[in-house]
């Protein structure tokens, strides 16, 4: 599969998906002016590389400064897809990078977290640098 | 013509931005950016309050392009509206108004007393709840952006219904933080 390469704007995040060494990525900052357009090549892309995954196991950063509240839906979406492939045994590991500062961003991934059974949500913070 | 007295009055009040025009999502990226910048690094350089302040801003002027009746009638994601940022006791607060349609008022007024009305737990399972569900037909975003709001206010949600003329209301909306 080619790898999903969508660089940052002011208000769209950066997506890196690599299928070969099973690393995804999304990071930035998510108010996109149409929410949907933006994420229908991720969720495209997501939805045919689950379906080919096998015993890969699978790490996705989400590292997100701020994001509005039609982005939240969409990202709410795609923990659910991954969700729904962790229910068929896929391995997938998810990691919620937060800024040691921004206490905004853990809470968001503390209530994402209450939301998801099945996929293996980790919140990682990340120290300041100086 | 001197705008002096005008932005006096303006300082006086705590108000750190006053806008009322056409608005766009460029201008969320822009105006947007700069009041997040102020904040941080403004007397408290308050990060988190930045980010707040600014989360507000882009819902309101998002709910402005999408539902204000009043549009450009070339580009038709640009609508007009005004949007007002102020600290008063220590609070910042963001008021949004655009024109509406007054038969959406009754909807929009019973849906905003509900959340209202609502503790900050109840908005959290009503969030949660809202973001799972299927995107409604009238809606063009996620239909969660109210509630997003109420969540960080510290007060409960004002707002206000003024008659425009026979089919028009004019929706105000004040979060403070």
């Amino acid at each position: 599969m080619q790898t999903l390469e969508i660089s940052a704007t002011k208000s769209s995040p950066a997506v890196h998906f690599d299928a070969q060494s099973n690393t995804l990525s999304i990071m930035g900052e998510s108010y996109p002016e149409n929410t949907a357009q933006f994420y229908e090549p991720v969720f495209e892309w997501l939805e045919e590389y689950i379906d080919s995954l096998q015993e890969q196991h699978v790490t996705f950063n989400m590292e997100l400064i701020y994001f509005n509240s039609s982005s939240s839906k969409a990202l709410m979406d795609i923990f659910d897809i991954l969700e729904e492939a962790c229910d068929e045994d896929k391995k997938i590991v998810l990691n919620w990078i937060y800024d040691e500062d921004n206490d905004a961003a853990l809470e968001y991934g503390e209530e994402f977290a209450e939301d998801i059974e099945s996929l293996t949500f980790n919140l990682v913070e990340k120290p300041l640098a100086d | 013509m001197n705008l002096y007295d005008y932005k006096q009055e303006l300082d006086q009040e705590g108000i750190l931005l006053s806008f009322s025009g056409p608005m766009t999502h460029e201008m969320i990226e822009g105006v947007g950016r700069a009041i997040r910048v102020k904040i941080e690094g403004g007397e408290d350089g308050d990060k988190k309050a930045a980010l707040k302040v600014f989360s507000i801003f882009v819902e309101q002027v998002e709910n402005v392009i999408r539902y204000s009746v009043e549009k450009d009638h070339v580009d038709s994601n640009m609508s007009f509206g005004i949007i007002v940022i102020g600290k008063k006791d220590g609070h910042f607060y963001i008021i949004g108004g655009n024109k509406i349609e007054t038969e959406k008022q009754q909807t929009l007024e019973s849906y905003l007393e509900q959340l209202a009305a609502m503790n900050k737990d109840e908005l959290k399972v009503f969030y949660k709840k809202r973001r799972r569900a299927e995107r409604s037909g009238d809606s063009k975003g996620a239909g969660i952006g109210f509630i997003e709001m109420a969540r960080k206010s510290s007060q409960p949600l004002e707002f206000n219904f003024q008659k425009v003329d026979d089919i028009h209301s004019f929706f105000t909306i004040k979060i403070t933080i």
